[in-house]
């Protein structure tokens, strides 16, 4: 490899110019010749197979960054890839002109920035700041003393949410509630939902031939992304998931007898539907197996009063607990 | 994939989104444009020195001057103010990418739960506008609204105001007592929020969950140290002394259900059966781990130490002892 005089960004920002300033877009080699960046290292007539590849990159880089960075044919040769022309239209590069912030609005997208501490989220979002910042306006409060942040743990984030955006299929162990081993699925993934505190993926499971959720928390494995490509609905599916999600939680309910001044109560006491008598409250629960796993794990703090079958479950669960830690076990 | 390091792509959204900036102020001190952009000054000079050296290849593919941005240089130099003199190609911030869009939108759909932002009109205006701002339809990733402690607004006005609040706390171990502290920031982790204060009775810098407080007042009395004045971390915890150390049997396909109990990078053995591994785990007291245990049954099984297993057996023990009794009367329709 040479070493590389021009730094990555003035090459990448040279590039964004000439192709914003070419009407009728320029081919690679008129790129690869003429650019900062790329023309000191460019072999007339020669072997320039490692700077198109820098330039296949950088395209991508560029992309990525949301840069409409366009390749015209040229109608007459088709499927010859050494005529290709590329360009940036400025129309579609410059953040229309109706879009402006008021300081206030500034404020709260520097605050919605904040909220993603980990991964992907949030160096896009503080990307988004840095363009946001282009228009000069400056936030009206410093907010200071203000965080409130969202947390991405599961590993299967950010591949699931890069397979939605290339519209990929993917496959996973998945871990369903109240089984003890994991089954491989085949999904279309088409949104990550944010419901009660827990990530689910909304996708459409190959196998089964339907729309399925899935809880991120609960697959156990690598997503393999494939390279199968599937054509994704046309309507909101992450609002659908949603609504979808609440109507499940809606339909599940139980009434449990919670040890006044407990930590259970504390927990529980927020979430509650109603309370129907002192000391007992009325929960909505979406998954019956982890809602049975949430309640036994509190103890004797929670009695669950019905219905039969989620109080069938906790008591099978703590006895499973005190079989599996009576008596030495070495 | 790029194996290229993120900090280019970064630094071209900055160049980018800079010659917009120079050229609306046509005259800005370096140190303004800094503050503005939150990069150092060094940062921004060398992001100057760029631009000014960078253009279009013209008809000759030479780079000349007229085809170049160019700066006010003595200016640049002797002043540290940037003056943008000729620009080229770009003059409008770019838009945001798809995948941007979405991470503010969806932060904002968890702002919306915030008592303050319950103008809802103003809210959408904005979506609708980052939305449009985008280059490509934003990337669903959506969160619901989260449900929000009535203490929030409080605090967060005192906070803003400046002033000490008193409340009931209940620990962890069910003991309540009134606090007297100085607001000093306001954190949420997903669904929990969390005060930080100056506890006057303690004198120290204490955390507390938004739902263990109970009758909360504000005061008139200013804070005695202000959030400006100690210094917070970002860890919400400091990390107690974990030094009770626990070994637990776990069926292999739950290991990512441990979650913090088990650290990014904790070796695990092969355990006595197929299936199940084993590992050791470090806590800083037995009452989480029973939660876990009871929580994963049939998953996780704590192995040592006795007194672990005993605590584990003892809670559940004393869950299943609600249950002997009679059947509960059911509640009349469903």
């Amino acid at each position: 490899m040479p070493t590389e005089a021009v730094p990555v960004e003035e090459r990448l920002f040279s590039l964004v110019l000439a192709l914003v300033a070419t009407e009728h877009g320029l081919t690679k080699s008129e790129i690869l010749s003429s650019v900062q960046g790329y023309r000191h290292r460019y072999v007339p007539g020669g072997d320039n197979a490692s700077l198109e590849r820098q330039f296949e990159r950088d395209k991508d880089d560029i992309r990525e960054l949301g840069v409409p960075l366009e390749t015209l044919e040229t109608p007459a040769e088709a499927g010859n890839n050494q005529n290709l022309r590329y360009r940036i239209r400025k129309g579609a590069y410059d953040l229309p002109a109706d879009v402006t912030f008021t300081p206030q609005e500034t404020t709260l997208l520097n605050l919605a920035a904040e909220v993603w501490r980990e991964g992907s989220l949030s160096s896009e979002s503080h990307r988004a700041l840095l363009k946001l910042r282009s228009l000069g306006v400056d936030a009206d409060d410093p907010t200071i003393g203000y965080a409130p942040r969202i947390r991405v743990r599961e590993p299967a984030f950010e591949p699931l949410r890069a397979a939605i955006e290339r519209h990929l299929v993917v496959r996973f162990p998945y871990l369903k509630p109240g089984e003890s081993e994991p089954t491989e699925r085949t999904v279309e993934p088409l949104a990550l939902v944010k419901h009660e505190g827990r990530w689910h993926l909304a996708s459409f499971d190959r196998n089964r031939q339907e729309r399925r959720t899935f809880l991120l928390s609960r697959i156990v494995g690598k997503v393999t992304t494939t390279r199968t490509a599937f054509t994704p609905p046309e309507e909101d599916v992450a609002e659908a998931a949603l609504a979808d999600l609440d109507r499940i939680l809606a339909g599940g309910r139980v009434r449990i007898r919670v040890a006044p001044g407990s930590d259970a109560e504390t927990r529980l006491e927020r979430r509650a539907a109603e309370q129907p008598a002192p000391g007992e409250l009325l929960l909505n629960y979406s998954d019956s197996n982890l809602m049975a796993d949430e309640l036994a794990s509190y103890g004797p703090e929670v009695v669950v009063l019905e219905p039969q079958h989620l109080r069938d479950r906790v008591v099978q669960r703590l006895r499973r607990v005190v079989a599996d830690h009576e008596g030495a076990t070495r | 994939m790029s194996a290229r390091p993120l900090q280019a792509q970064d630094k071209l959204a900055f160049l980018l989104s800079l010659v917009p900036y120079l050229i609306d102020h046509e005259d800005v001190s370096v140190a303004d444009a800094a503050a503005h952009f939150g990069v150092t000054e060094d940062e921004m000079r060398q992001a100057v020195q760029l631009i000014a050296v960078s253009g279009l290849p013209g008809d000759s593919a030479a780079y000349l001057p007229g085809d170049l941005f160019d700066i006010n240089w003595d200016e640049f130099e002797d002043n540290d103010r940037i003056v943008l003199t000729h620009s080229v190609a770009i003059d409008e911030a770019p838009r945001f990418s798809a995948r941007e869009a979405a991470a503010l939108l969806a932060g904002l759909q968890y702002l919306s739960s915030l008592p303050e932002n319950a103008d809802r009109a103003a809210l959408t205006s904005l979506m609708n506008k980052l939305a449009r701002g985008a280059s490509a339809p934003p990337s669903p990733v959506v969160v619901a609204q989260a449900r929000v402690d009535a203490a929030l607004p409080v605090l967060r006005d005192a906070l803003v105001a400046r002033r000490q609040v008193e409340f009931d706390y209940r620990d962890a171990q069910g003991s309540t007592v009134r606090r007297t502290v100085d607001p000093l920031r306001l954190d949420s982790d997903d669904e929990s929020w969390y005060l930080r204060a100056w506890d006057h009775g303690r004198e120290a810098v204490r955390t507390f969950r938004l739902d263990r407080i109970t009758r909360l007042s504000s005061t008139n009395r200013p804070v005695s140290r202000g959030a400006d004045e100690v210094a917070l971390s970002d860890a919400l915890f400091e990390t107690s002394a974990a030094d009770l150390t626990v070994v637990v049997e776990v069926a292999e396909a739950a290991l990512p259900l441990l979650g913090d109990y088990l650290p990014e990078g904790t070796r695990t053995r092969p355990g006595t059966r197929p299936g199940v591994v084993e590992a050791t785990l470090r806590v800083g007291h037995y009452h989480g781990l029973k939660r876990l245990a009871t929580r994963l049954s049939g998953m996780v099984r704590v192995l040592e130490p006795p007194e672990a297993r005993t605590v584990v057996a003892d809670w559940a023990r004393a869950g299943l002892a609600a249950y002997a009794g009679p059947e509960p009367t059911p509640q009349g329709g469903p």
